[in-house]
């Protein structure tokens, strides 16, 4: 309530100065449109912050085309409240200085929602722009626990978090009979988060985490946790940080004479993974994924739309992406306003609403009620990602 | 014996690269930080050349060696390039104006690859068979050993031509005093290009090999070698060759064990806590000579 209060006043302020501002420069009314969002004129604007540069620069134009492809589909459709929506990108190269200033523009564009987010560390330093700006978010790749953990009225995930995507690892380590596990993460807030959380459910599951190692990402010899890995022989290990370091791991400690499994996160499924660890060092590798379009079924109409538009195939985080934009116009047509407080109700009321993901209900944390991981393998001949188990049977 | 071994590798890629910086602090006293960049550059020279010719997943070692010397070429005129360009315009500037060009030199080194090449990770077209076996009860992979072979004959070649040639003769008498030096005859610019050009192209050999060996390259690959190489010239010794070797692969070591005792977060902070240890105490390195003005 106390949140509630604090913006509206500040949205008053905001909207009082920009009038001002407007009167005495005689300019339209950017800004205005920006902090008294429900104006009622003009497309309603969806802001979004993704990767397009960076290490992580290949899922920007996923999102962003995901995202494009639900705003023209509901535009086609009518828009939302009778008003087109107009998607507004900024780039955060994953990294959290660049999605700060990014995250300042899009407010100052005049956004009424964000449906961005890819990296957790540089998506949680902006919730408290868009918190005090007033605008809900629902984050479409992004999915560390810490980002509900402040219990932000405004912050909605609808990528697994950190704990479901555990949770998938733990029921496929038990699925291969694995009794001993090790995980390694490279120190950054997805993977550290999501390390923690895979050690503490494989400990309840009565599995014992033999090695629980960190690395510095962007170095180039891991000699020293692969010859852990070798030593310590666990039948998997999970790696929750990125490709690059992924490969050269898978490699390392396949030369050092580690055995087992090597089972990635979500972060590590990339086609990239295969050409850096090499030919014939991937066999032992599987990744803990949610859906990608290819492998869900039915999906080819879109897919085929999505091509249209992009000119290239769907990725990682396009149907996430898309069905955030979808969520949220949702979630405001439901309100009938663009106002905060409404459109969190909105978004808090949707039940059972149709994402590819499943029907999706949001829990009292804003989070999804169903994970939706799989496991996925990567396919010798191509080296890329392909389904290996949907852990439903 | 393990750990021994793996500070060993890594040890002598830090080594190839603390001897340039050593080498180019040695005779102009400049802490070239361009310098892990170069290595950068060479590996993606040999990417680059590769890609051309539309080679991938290649193992063959005589055609790394080809791949090898161009790029040590390249390098090597790209380190002579940035001096004229950089550096010898600067030379009779205060210290700390070339220090910061140094460091505008790696950052446009940096980005400009970015901006050719991309951001992303790219996988190196050749690499080394690396079949592990045991020996003693240590885990060896061939490609390892390839990379222990050609990094000691770089050194060989390298100490021969400095200790044992008129232009090593003319590094030395730099080294020790310019002015005399030129005085006594010694074309001083012409040697100073010389030693840039030694310097890159073993870095950029460094280079190559960290391709081959790992396998992933991108533009800011230089970055942290560049300050761990710089660790080990001062362990070692800044300005000294020997120094430099000894400080890499003491270095390497180091690591290595670090990383076993305190787990692989650590092994930076125990790395570079040495640096500081070491610029306390004994800030001549292990076998540096006595100097009286340091940067």
């Amino acid at each position: 309530m106390q949140f509630g209060s604090r913006r509206r006043s500040r949205v008053l302020q905001i909207a009082v100065a920009a009038s001002v501002l407007a009167l005495t420069a005689g300019c339209s009314s950017g800004l205005a449109s920006g902090a008294s969002a429900d104006s009622g004129d003009g497309p309603i604007k969806f802001g979004m912050l993704a990767p397009f540069s960076g290490s992580e620069s290949a899922f920007g134009a996923y999102m962003q085309n995901g995202a494009q492809l639900a705003v023209d589909e509901i535009n086609e459709a009518g828009g939302v409240l009778g008003r087109q929506i107009e998607l507004v990108v900024e780039d955060d190269a994953c990294d959290a200085t660049t999605a700060v200033s990014g995250a300042n523009k899009l407010v100052t564009e005049g956004i009424v929602a964000s449906v961005g987010g890819y990296c957790s560390g540089a998506t949680l330093p902006t919730l408290p722009i868009f918190d005090e700006a007033g605008i809900p978010m629902v984050i479409p790749a992004a999915n560390s626990n810490e980002l509900v953990d402040q219990g932000l009225p405004g912050v909605f995930l609808i990528n697994g978090t950190g704990d479901q995507q555990a949770a998938a690892a733990v029921q496929y380590a038990e699925q291969i009979g694995a009794k001993k596990v090790a995980v390694i993460d490279d120190a950054t807030s997805y993977s550290a988060d999501l390390a923690d959380a895979f050690t503490a459910q494989a400990t309840e599951a009565g599995l014992a985490v033999d090695v629980t190692a960190t690395v510095t990402p962007g170095e180039n010899d891991y000699s020293a946790v692969a010859t852990q890995l070798a030593s310590a022989k666990p039948e998997i290990v999970y790696w929750t940080g990125y490709y690059q370091e992924g490969g050269l791991i898978a490699r390392q400690s396949a030369d050092a004479g580690f055995e087992g499994v090597l089972m990635v996160a979500d972060g590590s499924v990339d086609a990239k993974f295969a050409e850096i660890a090499g030919t014939g060092y991937t066999e032992n590798v599987v990744g803990t994924f949610t859906q990608t379009p290819d492998m869900i079924e039915g999906a080819d109409a879109w897919i085929a739309d999505y091509t249209d538009l992009a000119g290239d195939a769907p990725g990682p985080y396009s149907t996430q992406s898309y069905d955030a934009v979808r969520v949220m116009a949702q979630a405001i047509d439901d309100a009938g306003s663009t106002e905060f407080d409404a459109v969190v109700g909105g978004l808090e009321d949707l039940t059972d609403f149709d994402t590819f993901a499943g029907p999706l209900t949001f829990t009292p944390d804003h989070t999804l009620s169903g994970g939706g991981f799989v496991i996925v393998s990567i396919d010798p001949a191509s080296g890329v990602f392909v389904l290996e188990d949907d852990l439903q049977g | 014996m393990q750990l021994i071994w793996n500070g060993l590798i890594v040890g002598s890629f830090y080594a190839l690269v603390a001897l340039g910086y050593s080498m180019v602090y040695g005779i102009i006293k400049l802490l070239n930080f361009a310098h892990g960049d170069i290595y950068m550059l060479g590996a993606f020279v040999g990417f680059f050349t590769l890609s051309a010719f539309g080679i991938s997943n290649e193992t063959s070692i005589p055609l790394l060696l080809v791949i090898l010397l161009l790029s040590m070429v390249t390098t090597g005129l790209i380190g002579v390039g940035i001096e004229r360009i950089a550096y010898r315009p600067l030379r009779k500037s205060p210290r700390l104006a070339v220090l910061i060009t140094a460091i505008g030199v790696s950052f446009t080194l940096e980005y400009g690859v970015r901006q050719i090449f991309g951001p992303n990770p790219e996988a190196f077209p050749i690499r080394l068979e690396s079949a592990g076996f045991d020996i003693a009860g240590v885990r060896v992979t061939a490609s390892q050993i390839v990379l222990v072979v050609i990094a000691a004959a770089l050194m060989l070649v390298l100490a021969h031509i400095v200790e044992r040639t008129r232009q090593g003769r003319a590094m030395r008498a730099i080294a020790l005093d310019p002015q005399g030096a030129q005085l006594m005859g010694v074309n001083v610019n012409r040697v100073i290009a010389i030693v840039f050009f030694i310097g890159s192209s073993l870095a950029g050999a460094a280079g190559v090999m960290a391709g081959a060996y790992y396998g992933s390259i991108d533009f800011l690959m230089g970055f942290i070698i560049g300050l761990k190489a710089f660790t080990a010239a001062v362990i070692g010794g800044i300005g000294n060759l020997y120094g430099a070797m000894l400080g890499g692969l003491l270095l390497g070591l180091l690591e290595s064990f670090g990383a076993a005792w305190f787990g692989g977060e650590w092994r930076d902070v125990f790395a570079f806590a040495f640096l500081i240890l070491f610029l306390t105490f004994k800030p001549t390195g292990l076998l540096g000579a006595r100097v009286v003005e340091r940067m």
